[in-house]
């Protein structure tokens, strides 16, 4: 592996990061009202400049207060996810492997509705309420992986194959539960449950739930970021990393709670978006190469330049209706994944 | 190996530093009040959800999201200031052709905004609790109905009537409908209610519990949903439905056609085939508007029990003062739509 200088690590994000603020661009732009370039740029050297008061009604609306908290969003969402599916394959040495795929996104999801249940059923201020869903999202999650890993796990060793196949197994058993959940809520509830299921980024947040998801984004991803040279030393092998002195059980522990908290995070406000977590991390890798302090940061940009566009497609394929965002990552996502599977066995 | 131990200390704070920079605008994005344009008055109002909405006075501009709320509007008069409505609102033909804002689960909250609109009307039923938070942030007044039966839907229209400041025409649509309620309350007095099966969905076959307004409408047309569910709609086994064997099949279509259709698909499945009111082909077809709590429902209502009940209807006399029958569109399955 290459040693790492600071500029390098800057310049690669510096790149994706103006790659990103394009995107952001494009998404304030695109939308079911029509919205000129000119406006838009105008408005924002105005923003910029601090001039904000003399935006006109109309575009501080649109644009300022429903677009760009849509786009935040998907900012976090979409790096939060990449970043646990960079963490997954890390771990589990299986470049196949995201939240997705291995059931942790269903496994929060079934968290989080059973703490919307329970939270019906309590008495809580605003604030414990909203903290409830995504501490059973987080929980659920860990389970989640916790019983993959443990089905995955063959005479000690992970296979590539068993896991997936584990995962494909708590897909299907965690699905189940889902429908079971949902039919036993009423149908009001429901409309908007298979909406979030699917995955949306819709839905706005309140005040507390966006700490906690800038907050914790920010802690896991630290916390993960701690690991990378150890995650390193893990691609060639758990025996061979332990043996060059990785402490494997402590990196085990910090990078599953960490991908579990951003996973938890991000199905919590939005619901299970796939193929996010697969494909960021695996396209970061052709760019940038396997060297996880680079892949984890810009696993974290391209996640986020992914999103932001592809609810940009959401907002606008079908306008004024809108599709979820789900919808169009697996669209776009499932034959980029059948792709890179066919390469991987080429 | 060395740099990259050096650098291993750095490099996270960079990483982070960058990562926070982005984050900035999420955590200051405390939402920036849109300066309303200014209204005279303000009124507060509790809405159907129990929650207080702060609604312009006069509401010049109405934005509907549900086909029901949409006929309503109509039925008070007050079509004029309804600027948009979703894809489904398509009753009566004029408001196919009102700006839509999409679709009931999944508007488009800027094509709303952009509309200025002074209210939003939306039902809990139907709409998501989601698009009533997103509007809220917005300070678009957002106004809920949630209408359980024929009574609480005639209330819920004469309430936002005086909302929307045509309270006169509201307390006459009421005072008309209850009218005909009353009407038919008479005429079906003493007799039997007839067992039926009332189909939402027919694959897989979904019925209506006894808690919703369709229930409700079945009991003023004189006949009772065999359904005893808690939930509002309940999925049913064919062996249920087997075991409360119904007197008659009513279906909700828009058209008779889709009905016949519909049954003749059902009346093919084995055991479909062998029950009493398939044999003996007792199917009963309402207009659709039984399944939306507005005052067309009223129509459906009537049409229902003039099918159900044809000895209560004597022929010689073909209107009641209250209320004309609906138009038939089909002879012998009747479909009743109210115009």
């Amino acid at each position: 592996m290459k040693p790492l200088t600071l500029r390098s690590l800057l310049i690669r994000c510096g790149i994706l990061a103006a790659v990103l603020f394009v995107s952001v661009f494009i998404a304030l732009k695109l939308g079911a009202v029509p919205v000129s370039l000119y406006g838009l740029g105008r408005d924002l050297v105005r923003v910029a400049l601090g001039y904000s008061s003399d935006l006109s009604t109309d575009y501080r609306l649109i644009v300022f207060d429903i677009r760009m908290p849509r786009i935040l969003l998907a900012i976090f969402v979409g790096a939060s996810l990449s970043v646990a599916g960079a963490s997954f394959q890390a771990l589990l040495r299986n470049p196949l492997a995201d939240p997705y795929v291995l059931g942790v996104s269903s496994g929060s999801a079934v968290g989080a509705i059973l703490a919307l249940i329970a939270a019906q059923h309590m008495d809580l201020p605003p604030l414990a309420a909203g903290l409830l869903t995504p501490l059973g999202a987080f929980l659920g999650g860990m389970a989640t992986i916790a019983a993959v890993y443990f089905l995955g796990r063959r005479e000690g060793q992970i296979e590539s194959g068993t896991l997936l196949l584990a995962g494909i197994i708590c897909v299907s058993f965690l699905s189940g539960i889902i429908t079971f959940l949902l039919n036993t809520l009423s149908l009001r509830d429901r409309g908007g449950m298979s909406f979030w299921l699917l995955g949306e980024l819709g839905t706005p947040l309140p005040a507390s739930l966006r700490w906690v998801l800038v907050i914790g984004f920010f802690a896991a991803a630290a916390a993960i970021y701690t690991t990378a040279s150890d995650l390193n030393l893990l691609l060639s092998g758990e025996q061979e990393a332990m043996h060059l002195g990785v402490d494997i059980d402590r990196v085990r522990l910090v990078v599953y709670i960490g991908a579990s908290i951003l996973t938890g995070l991000a199905v919590s406000v939005s619901g299970a978006i796939g193929f996010v977590g697969l494909l960021v991390p695996h396209i970061m890798r052709v760019i940038f190469g396997p060297d996880h302090r680079i892949l984890l940061p810009t696993a974290a940009l391209g996640g986020a330049i992914v999103l932001v566009l592809a609810d940009a497609l959401a907002r606008t394929v079908v306008a004024p209706t809108e599709i979820p965002v789900g919808a169009v990552t697996a669209i776009v996502g499932a034959p980029l994944f059948s792709y890179v599977l066919r390469r991987r066995t080429a | 190996m060395l740099a990259g131990r050096k650098i291993r200390m750095r490099a996270p704070w960079a990483a982070l530093g960058l990562l926070a920079f982005l984050a900035a605008p999420l955590a200051a994005q405390n939402r920036a009040l849109p300066p309303s344009p200014p209204a005279p008055s303000f009124s507060d109002v509790t809405d159907e959800a129990g929650r207080t909405v702060r609604v312009p006075q006069p509401v010049r501009r109405i934005i509907s999201l549900a086909p029901s709320l949409t006929e309503t509007i109509y039925e008070l008069g007050a079509q004029d200031r309804l600027v948009a409505d979703t894809d489904y609102c398509d009753y009566p033909d004029a408001a196919r052709g009102k700006p839509k804002v999409g679709g009931a689960l999944n508007p488009s909250i800027e094509q709303i905004a952009a509309l200025h609109p002074d209210l939003v009307l939306l039902t809990r039923d139907l709409n998501r609790y989601e698009t009533v938070l997103a509007l809220e942030q917005l300070d678009i007044p957002v106004y809920a109905v949630d209408p359980r039966t024929v009574e609480q839907m005639i209330s819920s229209s004469k309430r936002l009537a005086e909302i929307l400041g045509v309270a006169e025409a509201g307390r006459s649509l009421g005072e008309d409908l209850e009218k005909r309620l009353e009407n038919l309350r008479t005429r079906l007095a003493g007799l039997p209610a007839r067992r039926v099966l009332f189909v939402v969905w027919s694959d897989p076959l979904i019925s209506a519990g006894q808690k919703t307004f369709i229930a409700d409408a079945l009991r003023r047309a004189g006949a009772l949903s065999i359904v005893e569910s808690e939930q509002d709609w309940p999925q049913l086994s064919l062996e249920e439905v087997v075991r409360l064997h119904p007197e008659f099949i009513v279906f909700a279509a828009a058209h008779a056609q889709n009905a016949e259709k519909e049954f003749t698909a059902l009346s093919a499945r084995p055991v479909w085939r062998e029950m009493e009111a398939v044999k003996n082909r007792k199917i009963v077809v309402v207009s659709e508007a039984v399944n939306r709590p507005a005052p067309r429902m009223v129509a459906a209502i009537e049409d229902l029990a003039r099918q159900l009940h044809p000895e209560a209807f004597p022929p010689d006399e073909k209107k009641s003062p209250a209320a004309p029958p609906p138009a038939r569109l089909a002879n012998s399955s009747g479909l009743g739509g109210a115009s």
